[in-house]
């Protein structure tokens, strides 16, 4: 019994560091959501173009971690404005599913290119920015500083996408967001305020990927449904948020994050197998079931 | 740009604008009649139609078995045929959701795994009659399908994408994890109906089982459902307000998705003959969206035509194809693998979502759009380059 105590105990540690990545994703998956309304099932692969390109920079090109960090960012940049210009907008007046689709389609070409330029290295590692770890006392939970510096820059960037809501940049989107023609008359340009939310959600998706990446080894699709799966949970954390809360997505990665690794216990793993996959999906369902609209919802104002 | 309130007004009919009261002493006149519709093929024309469609029929259904064919296709090749109109079933099956009903799955891979493995255990373990277990597959497959959607039609919106690729990694990982199901890494055996052991008799069994699927297709958007089901798909919120119960009728879109998912399952677990579960993974579902919106959504040729392309790119033949084609042409016939530096086993990857995404952005109606002009011909029309271009059938957004 005592055995299992320290399982939870660890098992919430891990989760919630772990949540911290998924939080992440859950933010970019939200904020394209209030924008446009699309199921953003690129938003993983954002993460992995960054984290590709920041590998490529740092171990092909032999580049230094900040540079190389800066580079994935702006490759995940890159392919949301390219998202954007040549597939979003185009589709702008398309049903939803064709939309849905669209942003799939984006992230298989990134899949698919990725296999094509690194199938000789099937499996790649990424250095982390500190290697050390130390055991947490009460359950002797392993904490790595990576989890650490993830966590710590998931809790700046919704500081920072709190403050940037509140500023007139931040307003104008908001503006946009919800009524685009309104918008137009006052003078804000909805064609920038799409490009600047698919260039937010990129840098989000892009330090997931980055920041995720060093935890394991990798290789292409590794934060859509390789290694690293955050799709899965950063949609289900961005439902329990009901689609539009930040706070909300933040607290509901952390959640699923912790729901996930009560998978690991011992009591459920050696009972079901593939009990990760089964917890997330029985969440999922109870979730839809009792609270289909969120949990978190958050101030509806900000939303 | 439709995210907030949308007033819809519904789509205009086709017909002229005129003022029908005004003018209705005067019956309306054949103006409805095109003269088009009128239009006959003369003899030669039909001579033409009669000559292609005897192509067509020869290329489906004698040139895989081996029979009139001046070239003669190994066992192997005929069981990619196989295949191609196996996929063919599970596009359609994707597509009743996707083309009819304006929702998504991603997690096909699972209702297609299920099905498979169902139908292999009850032939298998339980020996029952294959015809027992392709029903029981199928329905098994309309069961899954209703209940994610029970869950998922709680939201309006397509949380059936999401619900459906939850339960594709639940079903991977935990369902086609319990040993006595799928057999484990060796796999589970199926064994073919007796009578339809050889690859090209096989054939023909899948063949019969594609045609009964497409009727049932074009019966569905015969009825009073498909109708409702296309005012849904453009817009729920008008339709519920012409009484239309969206509900009830998406719950029947998935249910026949899932059955249709279970027959391709079935048979795609006879046509292996021993089936693993690393068959069945979420790269399958992501195909099944390929094939289909490539294959162009509301066009029954297209989806056949694109599930096929894409089963015979997924096995490997068509880079097959096109290599020897270049190799004959006197270049280096491992083109993808030297020249681009793509290996071959990677081409499905790459190029089925750069087709994906041009299809949307440039061709929304896929190849079931490049085709029509053809198909349309070959109904005993006039030959039209401009046949088959999408009408936009957009619902108005009015703003005050």
């Amino acid at each position: 019994m005592s055995q299992t105590l320290d399982e939870l105990g660890v098992a919430a540690v891990t989760g919630t560091l772990q949540g911290a990545v998924y939080a992440l994703v859950a933010l970019g998956i939200v904020l394209v959501y209030r924008a446009s309304g699309v199921f953003n099932f690129a938003q993983a692969e954002f993460g992995t173009t960054g984290l590709f390109a920041a590998y490529t920079a740092k171990e092909l090109w032999g580049w230094g971690y900040p540079s190389a960090f800066a580079f994935g960012i702006a490759a995940a940049v890159a392919m949301g404005l390219l998202t954007e210009r040549l597939v979003i907008h185009p589709l702008r007046n398309a049903p939803r599913v064709t939309l849905l689709v669209a942003t799939a389609g984006v992230a298989l070409t990134a899949i698919g290119l990725q296999f094509w330029q690194f199938n000789e290295t099937l499996v790649m590692t990424m250095p982390k920015i500190d290697d050390s770890f130390f055991l947490v006392p009460p359950f002797d939970a392993p904490v790595t500083v990576q989890q650490l510096i993830t966590f710590g820059v998931l809790i700046a960037a919704s500081v920072a996408l709190a403050l940037f809501f509140r500023s007139p940049s931040g307003l104008a989107i908001v503006a946009a967001q919800q009524e685009p023609t309104a918008a137009e008359l006052v003078g804000i340009s909805v064609r920038r305020v799409s490009m600047m939310t698919w260039a937010m959600a990129a840098v989000l998706g892009g330090l997931a990927g980055i920041l995720a990446g060093p935890n394991t080894t990798f290789s292409a699709a590794f934060l859509s449904f390789g290694g690293g799966a955050a799709l899965l949970p950063g949609f289900m954390a961005a439902v329990l948020a009901g689609m539009r809360s930040m706070p909300g997505a933040v607290a509901g990665g952390i959640t699923v994050g912790i729901v996930e690794q009560m998978g690991t216990l011992t009591i459920v793993s050696e009972n079901v197998p593939g009990a990760r996959a089964a917890v997330l999906f029985v969440f999922l369902l109870a979730v839809l079931l009792v609270a289909p609209r969120g949990i978190y919802l958050g101030k509806a104002a900000v939303a | 740009m439709s995210t907030t309130e949308e007033t819809a007004t519904i789509p205009r009919a086709t017909g002229a604008p005129t003022d029908a009261e005004t003018t209705a002493v005067l019956a309306p006149v054949p103006a409805a009649a095109t003269p088009e519709g009128r239009w006959r093929p003369g003899r030669a024309g039909w001579l033409a139609r009669g000559a292609v469609w005897l192509a067509v029929a020869w290329l489906v259904l004698a040139l895989p078995a081996n029979q009139l064919s001046p070239i003669t296709i190994g066992p192997a090749d005929v069981d990619i045929a196989s295949r191609a109109v196996i996929f063919a079933i599970g596009g359609l099956s994707l597509h009743v959701l996707l083309g009819w009903c304006g929702q998504i799955s991603l997690g096909h891979q699972a209702f297609v795994g299920l099905g498979a493995f169902t139908s292999a255990y009850l032939v298998t373990d339980l020996g029952m009659s294959f015809w027992f277990a392709i029903a029981v597959a199928a329905g098994f497959g309309a069961v899954q399908a209703t209940l994610l959607g029970m869950v998922s039609l709680r939201l309006t919106g397509l949380y059936f994408a999401l619900v459906t690729l939850a339960y594709g990694a639940f079903a991977e990982n935990t369902l086609f994890g319990i040993t006595s199901l799928t057999g484990g890494e060796g796999g589970k055996p199926a064994a073919r109906p007796p009578g339809f052991e050889s690859p090209e008799n096989y054939y023909y069994l899948c063949l019969a089982f594609l045609a009964l699927v497409i009727w049932l297709d074009w019966r569905l958007t015969r009825t009073k459902g498909g109708r409702a089901m296309a005012a849904l798909r453009e817009n729920p919120r008008v339709a519920s307000a012409y009484g239309i119960n969206v509900r009830a009728y998406t719950l029947m879109a998935f249910a026949v998705s899932g059955i249709f998912a279970g027959i391709a399952g079935s048979l795609t677990a006879h046509h292996d003959e021993i089936i693993v579960k690393s068959s069945f993974d979420f790269r399958l579902a992501l195909t099944f969206v390929l094939m289909t919106v490539v294959g162009g959504l509301r066009s029954r040729v297209g989806v056949v035509i694109g599930s096929a392309f894409f089963a015979i790119l997924e096995e490997g033949a068509f880079v097959a194809m096109v290599e020897g084609l270049i190799g004959g042409l006197g270049f280096t016939p491992t083109f993808f693998e030297s020249v681009i530096g793509l290996p071959a086993e990677f081409v499905g990857l790459v190029v089925g979502p750069i087709l994906l995404l041009l299809t949307l952005t440039l061709y929304p109606g896929g190849i079931g759009q490049q085709i029509a002009p053809i198909t349309r011909w070959l109904g005993g029309r006039r030959f039209d380059r401009h046949a088959g271009a999408v009408r936009e059938v957009e619902v108005d957004d009015v703003r005050a």
